[in-house]
């Protein structure tokens, strides 16, 4: 499986923990600004993939290129820039900062980046107020509910423009109702920014959203009709 | 303990080694410190009690002679005329030996054929009878300890030199002393017979004092109706003094080792936290499954006291082996301060290991007390929020602080209520400390938030994350801060008082030392007349002399050294703390009345204006106390009045120190000349300049504090164990905060940076909490604890130089403490980290 404009490029990746076997030399080629959605039952190695194509894991064999680079030639301080500049995380369980106010939780990314404060901060409240969390500015992430929590992680995931954004499971600690209103919100931000999402869920709704429908069985990736 | 539940519990400590070590060396060194001071100190206080007991023997009182000589003919009159067939005559002075001016040993003259009913000296003798007929018929001749003959490689036969008032005389060794008694490991002083004695002493028909054994009856009558010139003192109240400070010293040395075994009490709570938190999930899930909060409060609590015992076993190990170190700290500073004699360690009393054993315990179960608590609390799910373990430690801080309040009342009203208690100092102390701990995570959270404030427009997030990571980590930090606080408040607090106490003695030195050489005759006296002072004075270069007759007096009060002074051209040389100065000298200098050294008003219970009777040769003489002045001696206490008062008083004309002022250009070497010259001959007599008496002071003085230096370290590594244990807790609890950084972009070293900084912090945050803590500490021990226990006042230095060391040692052990959970922290895989959600 490859693609022309490749912005994610697998090439013969495996990867194992201990006895098991989560990826066997799996190819894949994704697009600048194509939203692929990663099926598969609990377990079955989706996040282990994000993990891979987010240089937070290293495959045993084989070559991850994002954004035209080796992640396996880069040493950890390289990947940590990659990240902070190119990438954006969504968790399934939000992982906000504590310590930090949701506006600085947006700013984190910017500031990282070397992003001026005043700019920083007013690139913070404009993509809040456009994801209708604005109010919750000033307040810590234990103060607000999970969907705004949510809503929070995509303005973090998304503020400093990443080519790439990488969401693992992100509705799946939400109510069907907020799950709904949260993919939306986060293809269409992405979308706006034209930046490639990648999802990986097991819900079988969010495959009709999706330019590409990927799933992972007995180690091997196959793509899916969408 | 339900079988699994144990299982999961020994698992969870097999597959945390390091985690177990911590925790285990935490109890450990709190045991160890406070046993290995006990332990010190029984030993030492045995050996004293030894020691004075083998020299005591079955004597009940002593004889003493009320200033001048004791003739020998007093000792005559009891035996034959009162018919007290229990008497032994006593003549005693130390004795260096030459070429080791280190070893001062007291040399004993007795009469060997009249110790028989007192004492056991006859057993000393190996060769039995054939030694003490040699001793008692051959001059020179003398029985040296065996530990001393060793050290100096002699055997019988052998020939040593004793220096007795600077003067060398050679003393032929006709046998050895061993140690006295099986288990007692007293060095017995060098024996010799009481005219050798005499000989040597230069002192003929002259005795130091009479030992007898007598009947209450005996006791009585004698009293009422002692020898011209004496005194009879029971044995229990001799040596009153100096048996107070040597307890004063030690009392002040268990309060150390309490306090570390405190700062220990901190560190295992620390590590029993921590070993909750990396369980919190367990726990959860165990309480989910339904163990009932009991079982688990029964299960950490046993796991405490499995841990306990073998912390507190090796706690008892350590403090053994730390109490053989530290005993002879012990030793030669109440030997420097408060005797002469040499002794050696004594084995401690068993109880102490009980003690140390129990303490242990206590304060593993108490300290795992509220983690067990905690875990057991708290609902199920709730076990697994970390959340809400950080809302009940801001509320905690919020009620420590304010708990802090009652402490320090109590601890005003416990100094109010006990005006000379020593341990109700000691109790208000630990209350100040007490509440120092409580209100430091207070004052930590504030002092974030002022740096957070103030520092709002230049901190970066990263420097933000930092800062806030202090505050929001409260219920692992919270009690590692405080007992990093606790700690460096001691070190700052006897750091503080050690520099007053040494720059009130400097300058008490520069007052008293008036004169710039000393010359010092035995405790007999020299029989100098006018003419010899006058010679002295008249040497060239000579502005003036002081002349001193200092004598040991027993009185109602103890034992009590009288000093007859005439002073010199710059004055008395004496402080006076208490009356005013100027008509308090006036008065002594006119005769009125004589000045009392504050040690002896504060131990007695005397003010000015009070009436002092002393005892002599014409009966009882009452003088008033016109004044108190400084005095660091640390032998007997003292009391000054004027020579000619003293004459007056005693109908001795000897002297016992000149002070020689010299005028500004003089010649010193040129003048110890002449004055060596000018003295009598047959004369001994000890020449000092008053720079090498402040040197010689001084340096007792700093060796007098090692053992406070050795304690302060011990104190100072359990903080910083206690910051290690709560900094990795730290690490354990935000490992996917601190993956989701990393996912976020921040490179290893950067969260290395702010990990450290926020460490940093920490211990800056201790720090200065330490510093109110530290000078509040040290002004307790300047003006309360070494006032109540020693009788000394002094003045308070608040100097820069220890505080600032307290404060970066708080720093550095922070940052030290930090690296390892740091680096652990910033080289997680990331992978594993976010995959536990």
């Amino acid at each position: 499986m490859t693609s022309a404009d490749g912005d994610i490029e697998l090439r013969a990746v495996s990867k194992s923990y201990g006895e098991q076997v989560v990826l066997d030399r799996a190819n894949l080629a994704i697009a600048r600004g194509e939203f692929v959605v990663v099926m598969g039952r609990s377990g079955s190695g989706k996040s282990t993939l994000l993990r891979l194509i987010g240089g937070l894991e290293s495959p045993d064999l084989g070559v991850v290129r994002v954004a035209g680079k080796d992640l396996g030639a880069l040493r950890e301080a390289g990947r940590a820039l990659l990240r902070r500049s190119e990438l954006g995380f969504v968790f399934q369980f939000f992982n906000l900062i504590p310590t930090l106010t949701v506006a600085e939780n947006v700013e984190l990314p910017l500031s990282l980046n070397g992003v001026p404060r005043a700019d920083a901060h007013r690139r913070s409240q404009e993509l809040l107020a456009e994801l209708g969390v604005e109010r919750c500015a000033p307040r810590f992430p234990d103060e607000i509910s999970g969907g705004e929590q949510q809503r929070v992680a995509i303005a973090r995931a998304v503020v400093h423009e990443p080519r790439l954004v990488l969401a693992d499971e992100p509705t799946g600690n939400l109510d069907l109702e907020t799950a709904g209103h949260v993919l939306e919100l986060l293809q269409a931000t992405c979308r706006r920014r034209q930046a490639t999402l990648v999802m990986a869920t097991h819900g079988r709704e969010v495959a009709g959203l999706a330019d590409r429908v990927l799933a992972i069985r007995n180690s091997a990736l196959v793509e899916q009709p969408a | 303990m339900n079988r699994l539940l144990r299982r999961a519990s020994l698992r969870f400590f097999l597959r945390h080694p390091w985690q177990l070590a911590l925790a285990i060396v935490g109890v450990s060194l709190g045991v160890a410190v406070y046993v290995g001071v006990a332990l010190a100190n029984d030993s030492a206080a045995r050996a004293f009690e030894l020691s004075s007991a083998a020299v005591r023997g079955a004597t009940t009182h002593r004889l003493l002679p009320i200033g001048g000589a004791l003739e020998e003919s007093v000792y005559v009159d009891l035996v034959v005329r009162r018919g007290i067939p229990t008497a032994a005559p006593v003549v005693t002075a130390d004795v260096v030996i030459a070429g080791r001016q280190g070893l001062r040993y007291p040399l004993l003259g007795i009469d060997p054929l009249q110790e028989t009913g007192l004492r056991g000296f006859s057993s000393f003798a190996p060769g039995g009878s054939s030694d003490l007929a040699r001793l008692i018929t051959s001059p020179a001749t003398v029985l040296l300890p065996d530990t001393l003959a060793a050290r100096l490689g002699v055997a019988a036969g052998d020939t040593v030199t004793l220096l007795v008032g600077g003067r060398g005389q050679p003393v032929e060794v006709v046998g050895t002393v061993p140690a006295i008694g099986g288990d007692v490991q007293v060095e017995p002083p060098i024996v010799a017979d009481i005219a050798t004695a005499q000989e040597l002493l230069g002192r003929p028909g002259v005795l130091s004092y009479v030992d007898l054994r007598l009947s209450a009856e005996q006791a009585g009558e004698l009293a009422a109706e002692p020898p011209a010139g004496t005194a009879l003192v029971a044995l229990d109240r001799a040596g009153g003094a100096f048996n107070e400070l040597a307890r004063a010293f030690r009392t002040n040395l268990t309060a150390l080792g309490l306090l570390a075994l405190v700062v220990g009490t901190f560190l295992i709570y620390g590590t029993m936290s921590f070993a909750i938190v990396q369980r919190r999930a367990t726990l959860g899930m165990l309480r989910a499954v339904g163990v009932t909060r009991a079982e688990l409060l029964g299960g950490v609590l046993i796991e405490a006291l499995c841990l306990a015992v073998v912390a507190t076993s090796l706690g008892l190990v350590l403090g053994h082996v730390l109490a053989t170190q530290l005993v002879e700290l012990v030793l030669r500073t109440i030997g420097d301060l408060y005797f002469s004699a040499s002794v050696r360690a004594a084995p401690p009393s068993p109880s102490i290991y009980a003690q140390g054993g129990a303490l242990g315990l206590g304060a593993t179960l108490l300290a795992a007390a509220k983690p067990a608590l905690d875990a057991a609390r708290a609902a199920p799910a709730a076990v697994l929020r970390r959340a809400e373990l950080e809302h009940r430690a801001r509320r905690g801080t919020r009620i420590a602080a304010l708990a802090a309040a009652p402490l320090l009342a109590a601890s005003a009203v416990l100094l109010l209520l006990g005006s000379s208690d020593l341990y109700m100092a000691f109790a208000a102390l630990f209350a100040v400390l007490a509440a120092g701990a409580l209100l430091t995570p207070a004052a930590t959270v504030l002092l974030m938030r002022a740096i957070e404030i103030t520092g709002r427009s230049v901190l970066q997030l990263p420097a933000v994350l930092a800062v806030r990571g202090v505050s929001a980590s409260l219920s692992r930090t919270g009690v590692a801060t405080a007992a990093l606080a606790v700690a460096i408040a001691t070190v700052n607090g006897v750091g503080l008082m050690i520099s007053s106490f040494r720059a009130s003695l400097s300058d008490w030195l520069e007052t008293t030392l008036t004169a710039d050489l000393y010359v010092g005759f035995d405790a007999e006296g020299a029989a100098l007349g006018p003419a010899d002072v006058a010679a002295i004075e008249a040497i060239p270069g000579v502005a003036g002399v002081s002349l001193t007759r200092s004598v040991v007096l027993p009185t109602d009060y103890g034992e009590l050294a009288v000093r007859g002074v005439r002073p010199g051209p710059r004055g008395w040389g004496l402080e006076i703390v208490s009356g005013d100065a100027e008509s308090a000298l006036a008065e002594v200098a006119a005769g009125r009345g004589l000045v009392a050294s504050e040690r002896f008003t504060f131990a007695r219970g005397l003010s000015v204006g009070d009436q002092l009777v002393l005892p002599t040769p014409q009966g009882e003489r009452r003088l008033p106390i016109v004044g108190a002045f400084r005095d660091f001696n640390t032998g007997d206490y003292s009391v000054v009045m004027a020579l000619e008062l003293y004459r007056q008083a005693f109908g001795d004309t000897s002297l016992t120190g000149i002070g020689i002022h010299l005028i500004s250009d003089a010649d010193r070497a040129t003048v110890e000349r002449a004055v060596r010259e000018a003295l009598p001959a047959p004369t001994p007599f000890r020449l000092r300049s008053s720079e090498t008496i402040e040197r010689l002071s001084l340096e007792v003085f700093d060796r007098t504090f090692k053992i406070t230096e050795v304690l302060r370290v011990l104190a100072a590594v359990v903080a910083f164990l206690g910051v290690l244990s709560a900094l990795l807790s730290i690490e354990l609890d935000r490992a996917r905060e601190l993956a989701v950084l990393r996912a976020l972009g921040f490179a290893p070293r950067q969260l290395l940076a702010t990990l450290l900084t926020q460490t940093g912090l920490l211990g800056a945050a201790a720090g200065l909490a330490a510093l109110p803590l530290g000078a509040t500490l040290a002004a307790l021990l300047v003006h309360v604890i070494n006032r109540r226990s020693f009788g000394w006042s002094m003045s308070f230095v608040l100097t820069p130089g220890p505080l600032l060391t307290g404060l970066a040692l708080a720093v550095v052990a922070s940052l030290l403490a930090g690296i390892y959970p740091a680096l652990r922290a910033s080289r997680v895989e990331l992978g594993g980290a976010l995959r536990e959600e």
